[in-house]
């Protein structure tokens, strides 16, 4: 500790501490809330609204500082979403709940269901997370999977598949043996909640970020190595296999007893892995930076909470071979940061409020709001997987000779072993040796080249020295990199979640009239790029369909080699649609 | 923490025996990161055996350190960062005596040592990232089984410093109703009526009680649709449910008299009821359950009966053209009435008419 100390006295003498690029601030709490916080969200007109262990729902106003009960009695609630200044929807043990103040006296008096079609075995580790929304107006909630080290109750709701729970070998796992335990739920505008996601443990946390990619994080387990932040994505599987037995059509009795390998090809790996120990222990909700700079320089970029260190873990993602993956690096250390970062939000000005909670595990209590103050920092904006190694690009131009010099970067690479044991050691541990370091001329990017690269690994970057020529240090020393593929990869072809059968069938019908065969086969090259290749190169989204839509309108080249294609423009816009849908579906 | 006692005692039995014969501790892991053990004490020289069982949901290890040392060593198990689990999270360094390394959950591992000759309080310690802080005890190197008073030991956590009084207390007193007197369970005093979700036992997991003025409750169960039972005295004692994890049930704080039949009460005549949970309305703070029946629309709202005897449901039923048969099977002590309709042994009979709004008053004799 001392040598840290002496460090740190270092750092301030050349780089005083106000120069902090963001201030930590503490919310006063009402006297007598135990202020184990649920959810925080804000409401339209700028107030904050939050929700705690015992019941409480309160919204607090910034400007005024002073809280009030909006709704009592709410059971565990984890998550929320707010409809307007009168109404929220919150996430409570046994449902979805809408509470509204009809009266406009600021209390709630409507506590109506929204859904609780999902199962309860009255197991304390059920708990529930969301509702977040996206561009289509489905809400998302997240189911945990119910712990081996509590029961089950003599009433549940929902049926009860025995299969659900533990192995033959004796060895307790998380379980799912009522409905959708271990599953992210999709609620269509319509109210029909659809089973949307499997595999998850302990999914405390989902949010979108700007693309509308939805992600949740996972907690440290059974079957789960290192926590994860996951891509979720319609009809795949994350990893626990509990929650396999409320897969429509699943035939092969216990999940438990599949060989793991078989588990392992059934699965979508992780985006990002937080490594145990060293990152974060128990991430919670990934929050998107929407605030196009009020907060910092990292708009776009995903934070997200922890609840066993002072930290926030910020995640850079890209897309490689198809599939998302990138790094995450520590967030505002030892900046007055407390523990339990539960959930996180960000207030009409630019500020971050991060609800705390321990909820029996570690955490400390209450909320604390962080202001970017203005003073850019020194800090690896983005990490990004390149042939040879990683690029880094910092925020600020470097000083030339210390990022220059190789000495000052070390790398490690690990993974981690996926097996119904509690966690995972790091596997494979090796130190990678570096070959040479280039910089930019504009100072900012850093190529680091390895002796060797291997995709399925985690690489670890230390780096030591790092500064801007005005002496300002590097924020954050520590940056891990989740290396699913290499560049030039292409990513697993995995059954893709279809459009509307409709939309499919009308999109291949009209495909086969047109002219498109001239050049375009389903399976094979011709002139162009065959349906499949443009399937795996572009994900099954709305955002996608709507380009290839404007692409075969308006025809264009580049994308797949110099031989233009023809424009389309006598072809309906929503015929296009249709015909984008059908191939991104194959 | 009865059971903790005992181990106490029992231990202390185990210092009578002979030197080579090692006391054994068996450690487990209680909710709220904490040894089960959180202190002991050993003759110096004896040998000590720690049967280490993690009952936990997470990982842990086990350090043993000497006097006076347990921050420094979690500061140092800290700044591993990165090393920290190729090290199972154990810096080091000569304060460190003994070791575990990390034990997974359901594993179970074994420390064996000999106390030091020196005598001291040697703190024993998870160094976890984060666990040092909280979870850690205090292992007595000294000739006599003599301990402080546990309510002043500073070596055990905060939290873990009850003495045998307080802890009877709160398992049978429930005065102040959740638990540790006078910490406030709210930013404001509940007055009745008022609600909370629960776990309790005798109704579904998605469970409604509610506490009503005149030392009234009842259990109004949103999984059946149904009153499930009521009861006269305290409301809740929710104090293990707010807890840590959460893994308790609310407790029933007086004498249930009234136990909702088992087969559903509300049937439309001759169809088998299919009843769908909507959600409450506050009216004037007291719920008004919204439910479907086959269809039809029930709210329903419970009020103390007058005199504070019992208890009325009041009941609106609208979207229905059938009569309305109503099971109110007789319990003991009970009395029924209603507003309209007509019994037929334990059931009221209501006209379509009738059962667009009536009540059921259930008096305590």
């Amino acid at each position: 500790m001392k040598h840290g100390l002496l460090l740190l006295g270092w750092l301030f003498a050349a780089w005083p501490a106000s120069a902090q690029s963001y201030a930590v601030e503490t919310i006063p709490m009402p006297e007598g809330l135990t202020a184990e916080t649920g959810a925080i969200e804000f409401m339209p007109d700028g107030r904050l609204i939050a929700c705690f262990t015992r019941g409480e729902v309160m919204i607090y106003a910034p400007r005024t500082k002073k809280w009030q009960l909006f709704a009592e009695g709410l059971h565990d609630p984890l998550g929320m979403l707010v409809i307007s200044n009168r109404e929220v929807l919150v996430m409570q043990r046994p449902e979805l709940t809408r509470l509204k103040d009809t009266d406009d006296d600021g209390m709630a008096d409507v506590y109506e269901k929204v859904t609780d079609g999902f199962g309860l075995s009255g197991n304390y580790h059920e708990f529930n997370y969301g509702p977040v929304k996206d561009k289509q107006g489905n809400l998302y909630i997240a189911l945990n999977a119910s712990s081996p080290n509590g029961a089950m109750r003599p009433e549940v709701r929902g049926v009860i598949k025995k299969e659900g729970r533990d192995s033959t070998d004796g060895r307790k796992q998380m379980f799912a043996a009522v409905p959708y335990r271990g599953w992210i739920m999709k609620l269509t505008p319509a109210g029909k909640l659809v089973p949307y996601a499997m595999g998850f443990r302990s999914p405390n946390g989902i949010g979108f970020d700007l693309a509308g990619n939805l992600f949740a994080t996972d907690n440290q387990g059974d079957w789960i190595g290192t926590s994860p932040l996951l891509h979720v994505q319609e009809g795949r599987f994350y990893g626990h296999p509990a929650s396999l037995v409320w897969k429509k059509g699943w035939t092969k009795g216990s999940p438990f007893v599949l060989p793991p390998a078989t588990l392992d090809s059934m699965r979508t790996k992780p985006v990002v892995l937080f490594p145990h120990g060293i990152m974060a222990n128990s991430p919670t909700q990934p929050l998107c930076d929407i605030t196009r700079g009020k907060f910092g320089p990292f708009a776009g970029q995903l934070l997200i909470g922890e609840m066993n260190q002072a930290r926030i873990v910020r995640v850079m993602l890209e897309e490689v071979g198809g599939a998302l993956q990138g790094a995450c690096i520590p967030f505002l250390d030892g900046q007055g940061l407390r523990k339990g970062n539960n959930r996180l939000a960000f207030a009409p000005d630019g500020s971050l409020y991060v609800g705390q909670n321990s909820h029996g595990w570690l955490g400390d209590e209450g909320i604390q709001r962080i202001v970017y103050t203005g003073k850019p920092p020194l800090d690896i904006y983005k990490m990004q997987i390149t042939p040879k190694g990683f690029d880094l690009v910092f925020t600020q131009p470097v000083d030339v000779a210390s990022a220059r010099n190789p000495a000052s970067y070390s790398m490690r690479q690990y993974n981690y072993n996926y097996h119904k044991k509690y966690g995972s050691h790091q596997m494979n541990l090796d130190s990678v040796a570096i070959r040479q370091v280039l910089v930019s001329p504009d100072h900012k990017r850093v190529s680091i080249v390895l002796q060797q690269m291997k995709a399925g690994y985690v690489y670890e970057l230390k780096l030591k020295n790092i500064q801007t020529t005005a002496g300002q240090p590097l924020q954050n020393n520590l940056i891990c990199y989740t290396a699913n593929r290499l560049p030039g990869e292409t990513a697993p072809v995995l059954k893709r979640p279809a459009f509307a059968k409709k939309d499919i069938e009308e999109g291949k019908l009209l495909i086969t009239k047109s002219d498109c065969r001239t050049c375009h086969r389903p399976n094979e090259k011709l002139v162009g790029p065959s349906y499949a290749d443009i399937a795996r190169k572009y994900q099954p989204t709305e955002a996608n369909v709507n380009q290839i839509a404007q692409k075969i309108i308006k025809g264009g080249s580049g994308v797949w080699g110099q031989i233009p294609m023809a424009p389309h423009a006598n072809i309906p816009l929503a015929d296009t649609r249709k015909i984008a849908r059908y191939i991104l579906s194959l | 923490m009865k059971k903790l006692l005992l181990l106490f005692s029992i231990f202390s039995a185990c210092i009578c025996r002979a030197q080579d014969t090692p006391l054994v501790i068996h450690m487990k892991v209680l909710q709220g990161l904490q040894f089960d053990v959180v202190r002991f004490q050993v003759k110096p020289g004896a040998k000590v055996k720690i049967i280490f069982s993690n009952t936990d949901d997470m990982n842990h290890n086990l350090l043993i350190v000497k006097p006076g040392t347990r921050e420094a060593v979690v500061n140092l198990a800290q700044e591993l960062g990165a090393q920290g689990p190729s090290v199972d999270y154990i810096p080091a360094s000569a304060n460190v005596l003994w070791s575990l390394p990390v034990v997974e959950p359901e594993q179970e591992k074994t420390l064996e040592f000999t106390a030091p000759l020196q005598e001291g309080i040697y703190p024993y310690v998870c160094t976890y990232p984060g666990h040092g802080l909280i979870m850690y005890g205090a292992m007595y190197v000294k000739q006599d089984a003599h301990l402080p008073d546990i309510t002043d030991d500073g070596n055990i956590p905060p939290g873990r410093r009850q003495s045998d009084v307080s802890l009877e207390e709160d398992e049978t007193h429930h005065a102040s109703h959740h638990g540790h007197g006078t910490r406030a369970l709210h930013p404001y005093t509940p007055v009745p009526p008022y609600h909370y979700r629960v776990f309790i036992a005798g109704a579904s997991p998605a469970a409604i009680a509610v506490s009503l003025p005149d030392s009234l409750s009842y259990c109004w169960d949103a999984g059946e649709c149904k009153l499930r039972f009521a009861w006269k005295g305290g409301f809740l004692d929710n104090s293990d449910l707010w807890k840590g994890k959460g893994d308790a049930l609310a407790k029933v704080q007086g004498a249930v008299f009234f136990n909702g039949a088992s087969a559903y009460p509300f049937t439309f005549k001759g169809v088998a009821p299919v009843a769908s949970y909507k959600g409450y309305r506050l009216v004037a703070r007291y719920p008004e359950f919204h439910y479907t029946v086959n269809g039809a629309h029930v709210y329903e709202l419970i009020k103390p009966a007058a005199g504070g005897n019992g208890i009325v449901r009041h009941f609106r039923v609208t979207g229905h053209t059938k009569d309305v048969v109503f099971y109110a099977p007789p319990q003991e002590g009970l009395r029924y009435e209603s507003s309209a309709g007509k019994w037929e042994e334990d059931k009221l009979l209501l006209t379509a008419l009738q059962a667009r709004e009536f009540s059921i008053t259930i008096t305590v004799l």
